[in-house]
């Protein structure tokens, strides 16, 4: 009897854990969906956007996941188009744009209220917008508003330059070639270039004020208002140090900046060059609107349940930290009639595989991008639930082209052809080629220009004319022994994803060149800053996702050798060629774009490596999410719906 | 009760108890049997502790042997990942990449396509290991001052005790948690020594008073006495006569304890703070189980069956030696 | 009793205030500190910081410190949670932590006992064998590899319960936590109950109770119980270390904002004020614990005197 009993136990317990492993197995490839299927009783979405919240402040975080939030709560002049991402009317209902993109003037809506019931005009937008950039704040973003004309200057706590019979020094006296700022059309905006339905019939140029004829003139001088750091710059220019002499130094203040209130609904916003892309920017996070009287009366307190106040088709209602942030229809928003959800439910969560087990129960309806892990890939992707779309990314090898021997850019187009980049692609199998900088299938009408195709045996004749003969050796591999190695290596991130792709471009260099480059992984914020300031050997990871749906946002990547170029390349000539795209209307301005973008690929300060992709589910049932290239959404226009017949079997066509 | 029977020593070195001689009948002698003899066979006759006892030797020789006859079959250790990016996933038990029945992966592959099974075995290796050899230190520890202390006596000894008692009220498990967090070694080998250190310092008090114990109540007896007499040095006496003679009471407590300190240190790896990689232990393989058992369960499945059996081994192996040698093992 | 009492917590305090010191050391003798991570930091910058938080003075001055605050109760603000002070992150985990961990024990200590005492009284019968083989089970099945198996069967697969996540006390989300963090407990409490009702079984006034006449029930659950349950009682010491360690493991298992959590992310983060926080509110909490569990002990044991 006794051994019976344990027999009996033993067998039962491995039996019951082959049941299990084979029962989940089972059910887990059997589904459609990637587990269950049932609409919530209420009508709340629960949705993961990321890791706690580190402020409810637009203007603070600028991070996607806080975006997210940010979008429910807070709205801006215009918004992302559910679809596309391209700028649809928010609080701004229609908008005049001048010639040269140089210039918006907003019209907003009259019916537009806080969620205490304040009125919203255009002084708010003037706060917010000042606010934004103050020193103080310290945005991160802040770089988003330097196209508003002195932005950067008073962010950066620049100064004029003013002499005794107050008159300012001009930046066009004292530019040098590569400095002067665009001469800007000096008409004011006309509503010949109207945005979006519906047009504004034939009305007068909009008034002229004396702050716009400020703004119109030509741009003051601004120097650095840290006296050391003036010092020296006036140490470098000696026509620039005698102008200085004797005249006294104004501070660039907040009221400098190009934006005004023309009058309580109308809004002008005056920037320092020709941006067309800056429209689809303005639905930005940091452009969105900051209440003035919770913000002055409250401090950094003012995002707390109690004082916060905010204007978007949500409110706050509460806020459990590291557990739950609830928000709920806001009546006072001006659309609420067309907000279908009555409240969304974010979990933050630390790690992905927690999230997409809440996700398979039912507790989460959606996740945001990036959050199925990569080893899960194959499995989810089958699931109806997975969403297939192209993400505006790209993934690609930054090249330090300020030391040798990659600064031979022989060099660097072997490196380039050297890698079978389809072969890359077909196991990713989510994502799409690269041949440049612009992710593709994501900007129509952009003429793609073509880079290199895998060539080993050119890559190998390019690095014999730079000097680095690649011999065959007898087992049929290759080897360089004139090539410096000790000078190369690959540092990436520390990832596991990061990880399998340097393996793979290790065995491919080490394959078809014969090179062993060794490998180097460093903790994320580490490894920004030591790209940034170049001071990696060789190659480096690069991954940019776009700040908004233009190609601008990729190409601008190299319109300073600083910031995130992280290769040392700049080439005035592709400046200019991407400033005189801006003035240009938009089938021509592309044209000059790829153009520029294939000056780039010809001088290869980076290897493309791919286009990425979004990666994330949505249960059937969730409606009016569409996996678009930002992953960015507008909450107002989702739904839930109930009628099984209706669901989304499949990803939802993005387009109209 | 007045005892009638008589007790024979048979050998100096050893107590020997009145139930553990038998008389042969018709022959006039009397032939002592040991205590470990007759130990041995009521463990024997406890069905559920040589399964315990069965399994447990198994485990051990196939965790040895077993890396090396993969490695030498199949070229698969518990590091090795694919050249072939297209085997680089977790492949269910007894399947092929392309989903087809395999014999190369009994247990399947984790996430980068390294055999189940291989990394399995390392950890039981490593989660033996380190159990056996904490344990040990422990005893060391534990035996030497436990000896000292009962043999000592007096003050000493209600000092040494009373340390123990103060050790014994720290929360030792926050500390060990502290201590590995912020020592962390650079290799792994340098990490299982720091384990062994943290995991021996903990069970040691335990054992220490158990010992102690034991020693208290034999070192009245006869055998002492004549040592001391013969003019043995104490330390002879304490480590030489004594010690032995509490073995009994020690193997129980060190059966019991391998298996606590292989969960302690199951769960420090599992929390990170144990085995780092490459190196695995069940815990570590657990916490990478754990990742992904929405869809992969089978890498928490096996690590988790294969510690569990091997604990509910352990522990059925140790009460079974305690009710075997229960009859000489006063309670401590 | 009550100079016993008195004792132990005048013998409490000191302990406590050696195991921060303990901790305290062990995170100063660490090599590396909070503030950077493999990067370089300016010069200038790790000055500023180390002015900030004191770090620029003798050692002794910052122990004096910290201990200082310490026995006023204010350990001071969170170094990764920004603007967070100790106390708050505190008061709002504990509850987690305790709720869990309470009815864990609780949910141990019915079943554990329930099943002891039966297998005790039908001693060598099919219930005693199986129960004492699965008491057996759960003090060899790791938690942490029960709840994931508890998860995989009961969430993941049949969707009964939710994978993670707390979502407040009477919950679903309470279920397997629980459960998981219960199993050892009950395996422990099953065994020692059966122990020790066997051996009070066996003793003379059971016999007598017996002998009086009165009814099983009232003889097992009056008088066996009482004595029988001494060893769970005194489990309950090593029961709370054990307690520590499956919180722990639990709430990473199944994400809660526990003090178990919090506590292995202060102790990766060096997030010192935090550490020496939690480790002194989980130090004080078992010595209190120790305390009461002898005071019940006597309660119990008419025999025992302090």
């Amino acid at each position: 009897m006794f051994e019976l009993t344990l027999k009996q136990i033993t067998s039962l317990i491995v039996l019951f854990a082959f049941a299990l492993a084979g029962v989940s197995c089972k059910s887990a490839q059997s589904e459609v969906f990637f587990g269950k299927t049932r609409p919530p009783d209420r009508n709340v979405l629960h949705y993961y956007t990321g890791d706690e919240p580190e402020s409810l402040d637009p203007q603070v975080s600028s991070g996607q996941p806080e975006g997210r939030i940010y979008m429910a709560l807070f709205e801006g002049l215009v918004e992302y188009d559910p679809k596309d991402m391209h700028p649809i009317p928010a609080i701004a209902e229609r908008w005049d744009i001048n010639d040269d993109f140089s210039e918006f003037v907003f019209h907003l809506r009259k019916n537009a209220r806080w969620s205490n019931g304040d009125p919203i005009n255009a002084n708010d937008f003037v706060y917010t917008f000042r606010r934004g950039l103050s020193p103080k704040l310290a945005s991160r973003n802040a770089g988003f508003g330097y196209y508003l004309r002195y932005g950067e200057a008073y962010n950066q706590g620049a100064v004029f330059v003013r002499d005794a019979s107050n008159h300012f020094l001009l930046e066009k006296d004292f530019a040098s070639e590569g400095n002067a700022s665009q001469q800007l059309s000096q008409k004011l905006s006309t509503p010949a270039q109207s945005g979006n339905k519906p047009t504004a019939q034939g009305s007068t140029p909009e008034r002229d004020t004396p702050f716009h004829q400020f703004i119109h003139s030509p741009a003051r001088l601004t120097l650095p208002g840290d006296e050391k750091t003036r010092n020296q710059l006036l140490a470098k220019d000696a026509k620039l140090k005698v102008a200085v002499a004797g005249k006294e130094f104004v501070d660039v203040k907040a009221e400098d900046i190009g934006v005004e209130a023309v009058d309580d609904y109308t809004l002008r916003l005056s920037l320092r060059q020709s941006a067309p892309f800056f429209l689809g920017l303005l639905a930005n996070q940091f452009f969105r609107l900051v209440p003035r009287t919770a913000v002055n009366t409250h401090g950094e307190q003012w995002t707390t349940p109690g004082h916060i106040v905010t204007c978007g088709p949500f409110k706050l209602k509460s806020w459990k930290p590291y557990n739950e942030l609830d928000v709920e229809r806001d009546p006072m928003y001006w659309d609420s009639a067309n907000v279908h959800l009555d409240e969304i439910d974010f979990y933050p969560l630390v790690d992905l595989p927690t999230a997409m087990n809440l996700y398979k129960v039912g507790e989460l309806d959606a996740v945001s991008n990036h959050t199925v892990p990569n080893p899960w890939v194959d499995v989810v992707r089958q699931k109806k639930d997975y969403m297939i779309a192209p993400e505006a990314a790209s993934i690609y090898i930054h090249i330090n082209t300020t030391k040798p021997p990659m600064n031979d850019v022989r060099v660097r187009k072997a490196f380039n052809m050297a890698i079978d980049k389809d072969n890359w692609i077909k196991w990713r199998k989510i994502v799409k080629p690269l041949d440049g900088i612009m992710p593709e299938g994501i900007f129509s009408g952009y003429p793609y220009p073509n880079g290199d195709r895998f060539d080993a045996e050119k890559a190998r004749q390019l690095l014999a004319q730079a000097g680095y003969p690649v011999t065959k050796k007898g087992d049929g591999s290759y080897e360089c022994p004139t090539f410096p190695v000790d000078q190369v290596e690959y540092t990436f991130p520390t990832a596991s994803t990061n990880k399998t792709m340097a393996e793979f471009m290790q065995a491919q260099w080490k394959q078809n060149l014969g090179i062993t480059i060794s490998l180097r992984s460093m903790e994320f914020k580490t490894f920004i800053a030591y790209r940034a300031n170049l001071e990696y050997k060789g190659m480096a990871f690069g991954a940019f996702s776009a700040d908004y749906l233009d190609p601008y946002t990729f190409s601008s990547i190299f319109y300073t050798p600083t910031g995130d170029n992280g290769t040392g390349w700049w080439d005035q000539k592709y400046v200019d060629m991407l400033d005189e795209a801006n003035t240009l209307p938009a089938p021509r301005r592309f044209e000059l774009l790829a153009r520029a973008e294939q000056l780039m690929i010809d001088a290869q300060p980076i290897i493309p490596i791919e286009t990425g992709a979004v990666n994330w589910t949505k249960k059937p049932y969730v409606k009016g999410l569409y996996p678009n290239a930002g992953s960015l959404f507008a909450w107002k226009y989702v739904y839930i719906e109930r009628d099984p017949s209706k669901w989304d079997y499949s990803t939802p066509t993005l387009t109209n | 009760m007045e005892d009638e029977r008589p007790i024979i020593h048979t050998d100096p070195e050893f107590a020997v108890a009145e139930a553990d001689v038998r008389v042969i009948e018709g022959s006039g002698t009397l032939i002592g049997t040991s205590l470990w003899r007759d130990a041995w066979r009521r463990l024997l006759k406890n069905k559920l502790a040589v399964f315990g006892l069965i399994v447990v030797i198994t485990i051990t020789v196939v965790s040895l042997i077993g890396p090396l006859i993969i490695k030498a079959a199949t070229g698969y250790t518990y590091d090795f990942i694919p050249n072939n990016v297209v085997l680089i996933k977790s492949m269910p038990p007894l399947t092929g990449p392309d989903g087809s029945f395999s014999w190369a992966h009994p247990m399947g592959t984790d996430n980068s396509g390294r055999d189940l099974l291989a990394r399995v075995l390392l950890g039981g290796r490593i989660s033996l290991m380190v159990g056996i050899i904490s344990t040990m230190v422990s005893l060391i520890i534990g035996i030497s001052y436990g000896a000292v202390a009962g043999y000592l006596g007096g003050r000493i000894d209600n000092l040494m005790m009373r340390l123990v008692d103060v050790l014994y009220s720290l929360p030792y498990i926050i500390l060990v948690i502290v201590l590995l967090a912020m020592f962390r070694s650079k290799t792994p080998v340098g990490q299982l020594v720091l384990l062994f250190i943290a995991l021996g310092s903990v069970s040691w008090l335990t054992m220490a008073r158990i010992v102690r114990g034991q020693v208290l109540s034999l070192k009245n007896q006869e055998f002492v006495l004549a040592a001391r007499a013969t003019g043995v040095s104490t330390t002879r006496i304490i480590f030489r006569h004594l010690v032995p003679n509490t073995l009994g009471p020690v193997i129980v407590y060190a059966t019991l304890t391998i298996p606590s300190v292989m969960l302690t240190e199951a769960f420090l790896s599992f929390l990170g703070f144990g085995v780092q990689p490459p190196l695995a232990s069940w815990g570590s393989l657990a916490a990478d189980g754990i990742q992904s058992i929405a869809i992969f369960p089978w890498q928490l499945i096996f690590p988790g069956v294969t510690m569990a059996l091997t604990l509910f081994s352990l522990n059925f192996l140790g009460d079974g030696l305690r009710d075997a040698l229960d009859p000489q093992m006063r309670k401590a | 009793m009550l100079r016993f009492t008195i004792r132990r917590l005048l013998v409490t305090i000191p302990m406590i205030l050696v195991v921060i010191t303990l901790t305290w050391g062990l995170i100063r003798l660490a090599p590396g500190n909070f503030y950077s991570g493999e990067k370089k930091i300016p010069k200038a910058v790790e000055k500023n910081i180390r002015e900030k938080y004191g770090l620029n003075k003798p050692w002794y001055v910052q122990y004096g410190r910290t201990m200082g605050h310490i026995v006023r109760l204010d350990f001071g603000d969170s170094l990764k949670y920004q603007g967070q002070s100790v106390n708050t992150i505190i008061a709002r985990s504990l509850p987690v932590s305790a709720t869990v961990g309470i009815l864990a024990y609780l949910l141990a200590l019915i079943v554990g006992i329930t099943v002891g005492s039966i297998a005790a009284l039908k001693q060598n019968s099919r219930w005693d064998y199986t129960s004492m083989a699965l008491a057996m089970l759960g003090i060899s099945i790791p938690n942490f590899v029960l709840g994931p198996l508890l998860v995989l069967l009961f969430s993941l697969a049949l969707y009964w319960l939710p994978p993670s996540r707390w979502s407040g006390f009477p919950s679903r989300s309470v279920v397997l936590p629980v459960l998981t963090l219960s199993a050892i407990y009950m395996a422990y409490i099953a065994r020692l109950t059966r122990a020790g009702m066997l051996e009070v079984l066996r003793s003379d006034y059971i016999r007598t109770a017996r002998a009086k006449g009165l009814r099983e029930r009232d003889v097992v659950i009056r008088h066996a119980l009482r004595g029988g349950i001494m060893p769970v009682v005194s489990f309950t010491g090593p029961a709370l270390a054990f307690l520590l360690t499956g919180t722990v493991v639990v709430e990473r298992i199944f994400a809660l904002p526990g003090l178990g959590n919090y506590f292995i992310q202060a102790s990766l983060n060096r997030d010192e004020p935090l550490i020496l926080g939690i480790v002194a509110f989980i130090a004080m909490t078992l010595l209190i614990m120790n305390l009461l569990v002898d005071i019940a002990y006597a309660f119990l044991d008419p025999r025992i005197r302090y």
